[in-house]
């Protein structure tokens, strides 16, 4: 085995059975923007426009280091915009000018 | 939430939540999509509203009254174990996804476990979302490798002559445990059955007791 072969024989997202420590039974609330983010999910999905597996396979394309780092719904969304731009349904372009307005409405006090 | 933090974007998870907190990153993305995605016509806003409705009425309870159904039901029970997405909307609870439900019944041979490995697969629509213990590492890596210690860590000490299955969930197979009824329960009813079933135990790492509430 060479040393980067286990970047290759695991995916990220396929860690059943690897050696992990205890549970912490943690539990959360989610936050509003979860909880939409979570409907989105689905109302994606009942349009078919992202289903369960292309969500799956679009968190386990951001990479281990992203996977690491961001929180569960972080990595859905992130992998939601990345699948709509692979369907060409957004651009990347897009996204950025509708986040800067988003910014820029609650920097005005309106946002909703 | 664990491990975090490093992030000055990130809001502390412990802090009250601010309605006027500046959106985060990625709460802001959220926002963009969602909002670019309904000026386009590709679903409607009032939709975002009514899943997060049908979200919120979808808890353990649900699970429980199923749960209680089947073991006062055999007829119930053999149709739940036979189909359960099937047997669940016959007692009227809708399934609002594509997803298949397989029941799996706990015995004196057999203790049943459910797990997603790959990612968080879980019967929603009858236990609603799941605890984050379910969606992390630790519990997907561990429970289909050394499923004993994982229900030991739960406090649930299964003998060596019952079998433990653990079933991994998919994006289109999902899996609910039907536990054992506990003994001395032969007097209650429906709903006194139904008390006792909580979350964990139709996961499949607790047995039910009839201390477990009160």
């Amino acid at each position: 085995m060479t040393e980067t072969s286990h970047l290759v024989r695991r995916l990220p997202n396929d860690i059943g059975g690897l050696e992990s420590p205890p549970i912490q039974r943690t539990e959360h609330e989610l936050e509003p923007w979860e909880k939409r983010c979570h409907a989105l999910a689905d109302v994606l999905d009942f349009h078919k426009i992202i289903n369960t597996e292309e969500k799956r396979r679009g968190v386990e394309a951001l990479g281990a280091e992203v996977i690491g780092k961001l929180t569960y719904y972080e990595r859905w969304i992130v992998a939601f915009a990345n699948i709509l731009f692979q369907k060409g349904l957004l651009t990347p372009e897009q996204v950025a000018l509708k986040m800067d307005e988003v910014e820029a409405r609650w920097s005005a006090g309106q946002v909703s | 939430m664990t491990g975090h933090s490093d992030h000055d974007h990130r809001h502390d998870d412990h802090a009250e939540i601010v309605e006027s907190a500046k959106p985060g990153y990625y709460e802001m993305m959220e926002i963009a999509i969602r909002e670019l995605l309904i000026e386009r016509k590709m679903f409607g806003a009032n939709e975002i509203r009514q899943q997060i409705e049908v979200l919120d009425s979808r808890t353990p309870a649900l699970g429980a009254k199923i749960v209680a159904r089947a073991w006062i039901n055999p007829i119930f029970k053999a149709r739940l174990l036979a189909n359960g997405r099937a047997a669940c909307e016959e007692f009227g609870i809708s399934f609002y996804d594509d997803t298949q439900l397989i029941v799996l019944e706990n015995t004196d041979k057999v203790h049943n476990l459910i797990v997603c490995t790959l990612c968080s697969c879980y019967p929603r629509p009858v236990l609603g979302l799941p605890p984050d213990w379910y969606k992390q590492k630790p519990y997907r890596a561990r429970a289909v490798i050394e499923p004993r210690a994982v229900l030991a860590e739960f406090g649930t000490h299964i003998s060596d002559d019952v079998d433990v299955r653990v079933s991994d969930s998919t994006a289109m197979v999902r899996y609910l445990v039907l536990p054992m009824r506990p003994r001395g329960t032969e007097e209650y009813s429906e709903d006194e059955l139904a008390a006792l079933v909580t979350r964990d135990t139709m996961i499949g790492v607790v047995p039910v007791t009839v201390n477990a509430r009160s």
